[in-house]
């Protein structure tokens, strides 16, 4: 599905990603962990295209990616949700999603992008909203927001990064449920996450990095029991289950 | 090889009131955060009352210089007080909008209680020259670029040696920490607009005797300030200098070296701006 | 498909799109009725006056398009002084008027293009800054070429529009601004609607769910200009004489800019309401405000930003999120 090859990526003499390879299966959730300023974001700012490596490749399905800019990537396929929310907040809830349907694929019609926004916002549980101001929703609903609008775009990779940020331990539960649901209707996901049981409770892959690198790779059991990523954790104040 | 040293003498003089606009302007952008559309208008403003004193008291610029830029501090900070201070948590785009309609104001005021006409002030020294070697400079310029250069030696140590400068350039770098340590940031942005304002004041004195004043003579050097911050760096008050000295030699070249040239290099500043905005784009999305 | 009926319909949008065409139809009606009114000796001057009021709706509702995809300009008075010139040089080459004048207004766009690939990734003052530069360059040059090209800082003599008959120009006048009316409702109604509303409110995420914000920001360039150009044409034809100085002042970038905040922005009635009004205060006041009378424009728009910022138009629909006309 998602094929990264040896990608880097340096700001002035400062390695920030080195040589990171993995690939990310179809119908896969794969979490990307690492401690604070291992690269992660940097990572998903590349695969999303914020930035462009400065070697390596990207693969999406059979495509190369690699210099795409972000709305090819769009069209090719992958989806993202941002850690900070960012709805238009002069738009509906609605009207959101549709800029989302309409977008996403090529050729899309109008009447037939806010059929599926529609469509979209029962399965995120926020139809009762559709007409409000996106400005006036609480953080949990700006969340599923966030994930309705990439839904929309009818990825098959979606990208997530530190979804459950801020969010209530009860709240944290239900955006697993949303995102369970997501990889359950065909779409493969990848996400950065701090919150080490949201990572075991979904990750069925997790990649491990540190200062730029790939750690370890494996199972959530594999990668905590790797001596390693104990040593990189302790190495932080933050503890590998905090 | 003597016209092209003439050349850079004439652009390094011009530089001196582009770099006095321009530091105003970026201390309005870099302290407050305002990127003011109507610089330009207080501007004329100091023209005008350089060449009202002139005409009216006989008073040669020169010495009217320092009233009238404290006049004009104090209209910059009535402007602060009744209108940029309501916008300054508002979208950029409002903010600026208020800005060029304030200017759109102060310049159209001036053309209906005086006129369009240009005012010329006359100076004893306007005909004279300087002889150097084998280079001449006009009197005038020469004063002016005098009275930039000391200004400008002025402004920098009030903002690297004094309590006030330290206290706007934290509030420059950050707004919120400066209001922790207990700077009174409301005040900062008074007296950095103020500021602002008086010293486009006295680069319109400057103008006043180097060219004249009108209505609309801020509107061009109000441009050429901006493509000057922009070519330094949104606020950053040193490379004012070194950008103010480029645009000024590359005017006079090209007045110098490209045929009807006089006419032309007011679009020299049209094309820094493009070089550098483009140049900047692209460079920051790799 | 499926369970329509459950869907929430927003029962309030509606109404107001329907009031807005009732407005707007309102508003053609009265001025299609304008020039058979019984006039009296000031027809000349009144249809004058209704003639500008419609250049100056095509000029700010032409401006409001540009805008509602976040390019916030001040290049107006380009486009407008392009279309005047093109149309006037048009002319001098033999060309007939009905040719001239889409020719120019879509030399006007093409060189729209060019200006906003080079602005593409500018934002707010960035942008406002280079479209005000661009204004300044091309009166410059303009100014600058060989007096036998343009006619330099002296300008041109244009033929009268349609022989000067006064009410002919009014009617040409009011065909363009229908067009700009339904140029604008067209764009209200289709994809680019919700891609210029995107990129405005964010730039990026617009690109991330799949926004070709090149192409999207290029096509509300070249509308916008070839609009404005054709309010430049009808100008031209119109005074039948035109200088670098009167057709690329700011006045001319400033007023469409005004209009739209005061009347109401990203709407297609606020700008109409807003040149109405406008204009014709302005021809109140000309008399007694002979030189600057642009101080309005200032201090309207400073007023409109502080205590109005949602124009004319807002004022009935204080509250109301999207959905608007």
């Amino acid at each position: 599905m998602l094929r990264a090859e040896n990608l880097s990526k340096r700001f002035g003499g400062l390695h920030a990603v080195q040589n990171v390879s993995f690939t990310h299966y179809g119908g896969e959730i794969l979490a990307v962990i690492g401690p604070n300023g291992a690269g992660k974001t940097t990572l998903l700012n590349l695969l999303s295209g914020v930035y462009r490596p400065s070697t390596g490749r990207l693969w999406l399905q059979q495509e190369d990616i690699t210099d795409a800019p972000m709305e090819r990537r769009c069209h090719a396929g992958l989806g993202r949700a941002f850690q900070i929310v960012r709805p238009f907040p002069e738009m509906t809830v609605h009207e959101n999603v549709t800029v989302g349907a309409l977008f996403g694929q090529r050729g899309m019609r109008l009447p037939q992008a806010r059929e599926r926004a529609y469509d979209l916002l029962e399965r995120t549980g926020l139809a009762a909203h559709a007409d409000r101001a996106a400005h006036e929703l609480t953080l949990l609903q700006d969340k599923r927001l966030e994930v309705a609008r990439a839904l929309a775009t009818q990825p098959c990779v979606l990208l997530l990064d530190e979804v459950m940020a801020g969010l209530r331990p009860a709240e944290a539960q239900e955006a697993v449920e949303l995102v369970r649901g997501v990889r359950d209707s065909g779409i493969s996901i990848l996400f950065i996450e701090h919150i080490m049981p949201v990572v075991r409770d979904l990750a069925d892959r997790v990649v491990v990095m540190d200062q730029g690198q790939v750690l370890a790779e494996g199972t959530y059991r594999e990668v905590t029991a790797n001596p390693q990523v104990v040593a990189a954790y302790l190495g932080t104040e933050a503890g590998l289950h905090a | 090889m003597d016209l092209f040293l003439q050349t850079l003498l004439n652009g390094l003089l011009q530089s001196g009131i582009y770099a006095l606009v321009a530091s105003g302007l970026a201390l309005s952008v870099g302290v407050v955060g305002i990127v003011n559309f109507a610089h330009g208008e207080f501007l004329m403003i100091g023209a005008f009352l350089a060449w009202a004193a002139s005409a009216s008291l006989g008073l040669d610029p020169l010495l009217s210089l320092p009233v009238v830029a404290l006049a004009v501090f104090g209209v910059g900070a009535l402007t602060y007080r009744v209108s940029i201070r309501h916008v300054l948590l508002a979208p950029e785009l409002n903010q600026m909008l208020l800005t060029f309609g304030l200017g759109i104001l102060l310049q159209n005021l001036a053309l209906m209680l005086l006129g369009g006409n240009t005012r010329t002030v006359s100076t004893p020294y306007q005909a004279s020259s300087l002889q150097l070697g084998e280079l001449t400079v006009g009197g005038p310029k020469a004063v002016a670029f005098a009275f930039a250069v000391a200004l400008l030696a002025g402004l920098y140590f009030v903002l690297y040696r004094t309590t006030l400068g330290r206290q706007m350039r934290a509030v420059a770098q950050n707004r919120r920490g400066a209001q922790l340590i207990g700077i009174n940031v409301d005040r900062v942005y008074l007296l950095a607009f103020a500021a602002s304002c008086g010293l486009a004041a006295v680069a319109g004195v400057l103008v006043s005797v180097l060219l004249f004043a009108s209505p609309t003579v801020g509107l061009v050097f109000a441009l050429k300030a901006f493509a000057i911050i922009v070519m330094a760096g949104l606020g950053n008050l040193t490379g004012v200098l070194w950008a103010s000295v480029l645009l000024g030699v590359s005017e006079a070249l090209v007045q110098t070296y490209v045929p009807g040239g006089g006419g032309w290099s007011d679009a020299v500043f049209f094309l820094m701006i493009f070089g550098t905005l483009v140049l900047r784009s692209f460079r920051g999305s790799r | 498909m499926s369970a329509v009926s459950v869907r929430p319909t927003p029962a309030r949008r509606p109404t107001f799109a329907w009031r807005a065409l009732l407005a707007l139809g309102i508003f053609f009606v009265l001025a299609l009725a304008f020039p058979f009114l019984p006039l009296g000796d000031r027809r000349e001057f009144l249809l004058q006056i209704g003639f500008f009021t419609l250049v100056a709706g095509i000029m700010a509702l032409s401006w409001d398009l540009l805008a509602r995809s976040g390019q916030v300009s001040l290049a107006h008075a380009a486009f407008y002084g392009l279309g005047a010139y093109g149309y006037a040089l048009l002319l001098k080459a033999g060309l007939p008027w009905e040719a001239a004048m889409p020719l120019a207004a879509l030399g006007a766009g093409f060189i729209s293009l060019l200006l906003g690939a080079v602005t593409m990734r500018l934002s707010g003052m960035y942008f406002a800054i280079a479209t005000l530069a661009f204004t300044e360059v091309v009166r410059t040059v303009i100014q600058n070429l060989p007096e036998s090209v343009a006619g330099g800082a002296n300008g041109l003599l244009v033929p009268a529009l349609l022989g000067g008959n006064s009410r002919g120009q009014y009617l040409l006048a009011l065909a363009l601004l229908l067009l700009t009316v339904g140029v604008s409702l067209a764009v209200r109604l289709s994809k680019l609607h919700h891609a210029f509303a995107a990129i405005r409110q964010g730039e990026e995420t617009a690109r991330v769910l799949g926004v070709s914000v090149v192409r999207y920001k290029l096509a509300a360039f070249f509308l916008s200009s070839v609009l404005a150009a054709l309010a430049g044409v009808l100008y031209a034809g119109k005074t039948f004489f035109i200088s670098p100085l009167d057709t690329f002042s700011l006045a001319n970038s400033i007023s469409p800019l005004t209009t739209s905040i005061f009347g109401g922005l990203y709407t297609t009635l606020g700008p109409i309401l807003g040149a109405t009004v406008l204009r014709v205060a302005e021809e109140l006041l000309h008399n007694t405000v002979k030189n600057g009378y642009l101080v309005v424009y200032g201090l309207v728009l400073m007023l409109s930003i502080l205590w109005l910022p949602r124009g004319i138009v807002g004022l009935w629909r204080r509250g109301r999120q999207g959905g608007d006309l």
